[in-house]
């Protein structure tokens, strides 16, 4: 390993001297086939509806839906938005964002209202 | 010994209240926001401003970019405000990041060698030209001689012939009679003439002779109808049609040249005007070209009842041709036309005047094509105009195919230096806000602040003073609490819920992005971690599903 990919911490270190079994001996064809579980499966697992509610697990210590009122700002400028656009369901802040809104294509739309998730998901 | 730990985490945020040195598993409270969810909004919005750039922005650059640029504002809307105004202040904290961007080699005004090498080759290529040209012209003057004297040679012999042998001497020579000798010669002489280039004036005066010949050729004309025969009234119809086609092509070149005049009077008056007032005349041209435009804008909407709205609505264009005007017209028409009659029998079309409808109808439409077509020649006159006296100027893109500036960099001039540019304005506080309101992310949970409440209402034992001692200790650790600016945003956020006056203090450890590492690796050096450990014997005797509880104790 060269010394300049050792130093940009990019890569693990092929020995590390804590472990008893090395990475490569223990998949020696290169690649690591080790497959790590997902937190979904991780949740499916442990079957939370057995657990009494009252003790406190992964699942149970979500957080609330927020109290305060929703915050709105402009979906593509940043700044306070006391405005909605019915017909593509953006929020803007004043005349000029709105022209912009008006002259979006589709896709461009549909990818602004991803990032709050109101886009509409055909399934 | 008690207090809160506030874990803003790559995936998730936690708080867990710890008393005792214990943590208080009741009281823990997790919201489903971290680093990660930050970088992809960052990442999203900067693909969608500038989406040209898109493969720059790759998560690992972009990740770099947030830990390097994002701040926490100490209140969003005053800061969005601040960049709204755009003043100095929000001059000073936009970050604008320069890609790498070679500037098009400008093309070199050719060198005076060059220009002299290339004007040599042309002089050559057209010395070549006109060697050609003048073999070809002295060839067919050659030619013409020739015929010239052949025919003059066969009118002095048939000046020779006697009478009577004219007609078997002339079918030798393939000519019908005299006439026609003398038509071809002087047919021939005239080309000669042309051939060998003499002067306009010449050409003119033989479109004299030609009128005056043409006016000899319809002598039946002026003689009037009764003294005719059948045949020659004939003729005499034959020769006025003539006369008259050619009287129209004359005086319709005439009236083009007038046009050509008055258009070179019309271009002077539009220069010297320039030139008198630059500015007046500019604003002038802007104007016009403004108005010429929404004139057409206006006349393309209306044919098609908007339909160039955003694509949504998929029959619009079907349902602005029932409605438009124009057709609304037709139908009226047609159906008043179909109902007039007596009930029961459809007769339109047995008079004549009935077909006068759809004259009415198809000029209707054709009136509107025309003035459109006439607007949108001068719109593109007053255009090239204004492209060649005003350097700024950019004609509007067609409707159909006009795109926002943020989604097409209008190719009318070269690419800029500015246009590499990637400014982070806004994004740079407006990316880490999620972390306190989620909602801005779409997800439905409370932020930092709202998340020690909740904390603290979750805890089993209702007290006063273990609350104040709670959040009079505070303490921050998890990778995304390294953003500046968020412990005095955490601190005002906690204030706000708190009663008046209770003790606030957050703190943040050294280290925030190893601590939980150093922190486990601690626990298990710890003398007493084997006895916090069970053993293969018993997982295998009990199953996997099998706990036991440890008390995991914090120590100062």
């Amino acid at each position: 390993m060269e010394a300049e990919v050792i130093k940009a911490e990019l890569v693990l270190t092929t020995h590390m001297s804590f472990k008893r079994i090395q990475m490569y001996e223990k998949y020696p064809k290169g690649q690591s086939k080790v497959r790590w579980k997902q937190l979904k499966q991780i949740l499916q697992a442990e079957n939370c509806q057995n657990y009494s509610p009252d003790e406190p697990n992964y699942v149970n210590i979500e957080s609330p839906p927020s109290m305060q009122p929703c915050k709105r700002i402009c979906d593509i400028t940043g700044f306070e938005a006391p405005y909605h656009d019915p017909r593509t369901n953006l929020r803007y802040a004043n005349a000029d964002v709105f022209k912009l809104v008006r002259s979006l294509p589709n896709e461009y739309v549909q990818r602004y209202l991803a990032l709050r998730k109101a886009a509409v998901v055909l399934r | 010994k008690d207090g809160l730990a506030i874990c803003p985490g790559f995936t998730t945020t936690h708080v867990i209240p710890f008393v005792d040195g214990e943590p208080v598993y009741k009281g823990c409270c997790r919201t489903n926001i971290g680093g990660y969810h930050i970088t992809d909004y960052l990442k999203q919005l900067l693909s969608l401003k500038y989406p040209h750039h898109m493969a720059r922005f790759t998560w690992e650059k972009v990740e770099d970019l947030k830990m390097e640029h994002c701040y926490i504002a100490a209140d969003y809307a005053l800061e969005a405000q601040l960049f709204q105004k755009g003043g100095k202040e929000a001059e000073d904290k936009t970050r604008c990041w320069q890609l790498p961007w070679v500037p098009l080699p400008t093309e070199e005004p050719p060198s005076e060698e060059e220009i002299a090498r290339k004007a040599a080759i042309r002089e050559r290529q057209g010395q070549r030209l006109r060697e050609m040209a003048e073999a070809k012209r002295s060839s067919r003057i050659n030619e013409l001689e020739n015929q010239l004297h052949g025919l003059e040679f066969l009118l002095q012999q048939l000046g020779q012939v006697q009478e009577e042998d004219i007609p078997s001497f002339l079918s030798e020579t393939g000519y019908a009679s005299r006439q026609e000798i003398e038509l071809t010669l002087t047919k021939v002489t005239q080309s000669l003439r042309k051939a060998k280039g003499e002067p306009k004036p010449e050409q003119a005066e033989n479109e004299e002779k030609a009128d005056s010949c043409t006016s000899d050729k319809y002598p039946l004309i002026n003689v009037p109808d009764n003294m005719l025969t059948p045949d020659q009234l004939k003729e005499k119809k034959r020769q006025i049609f003539l006369k008259t086609t050619t009287e129209g092509r004359q005086r319709a070149k005439q009236k083009r040249v007038e046009e050509e005049l008055e258009q070179e009077r019309k271009t002077q008056q539009d220069e010297e005007r320039r030139l008198e007032n630059p500015q007046l005349y500019l604003e002038q041209m802007h104007t016009k070209y403004k108005e010429l435009y929404e004139k057409i804008e206006l006349r393309k909407r209306l044919k098609t009842n908007g339909g160039h709205t955003n694509g949504s609505n998929s029959g619009g264009v079907g349902r602005g041709e029932r409605l438009n005007a124009a057709q609304r017209e037709r139908m009226r028409l047609l159906t008043t036309a179909a109902f007039d009659r007596g009930k029961g029998e459809d007769t339109f079309g047995a008079k004549d005047e009935d077909w006068q409808l759809y004259k009415l109808m198809g000029k209707d439409n054709d009136d509107d094509d025309d003035g459109a077509d006439e607007d949108e020649a001068e719109l593109a006159r007053v255009s090239s105009r204004l492209q060649d006296i005003d350097p700024t100027f950019v004609p509007k893109l067609e409707p159909t195919a006009s795109q926002p500036t943020i989604t097409e960099v209008p190719h009318v001039r070269p690419l800029t230096k500015e246009d590499f540019q990637i400014v982070l304005g806004v994004e740079r506080f407006r990316c880490p806000e999620i972390l306190f309101h989620p909602n801005l992310a779409g997800i439905d949970q409370v932020g930092l602040d709202e998340m020690t409440g909740v904390s603290i209402r979750r805890l089993p034992s209702k007290d006063k003073a273990l609350e104040n001692r709670l959040t009079s200790s505070v303490f921050m650790t998890g990778g995304c609490s390294l953003f500046p600016g968020i412990n005095e945003r955490l601190e005002a956020g906690i204030r706000m819920l708190r009663p008046c006056g209770s003790p606030i203090k957050v703190a943040r450890a050294l280290d925030p992005v190893l601590d939980a590492w150093r922190g486990a690796s601690l626990y298990a050096a710890n003398s007493r971690f084997h006895q916090q450990t069970f053993s293969r014997a018993d997982y295998y005797e009990k199953g996997e599903d099998w706990l036991r509880r440890y008390q995991v104790q914090y120590t100062l």
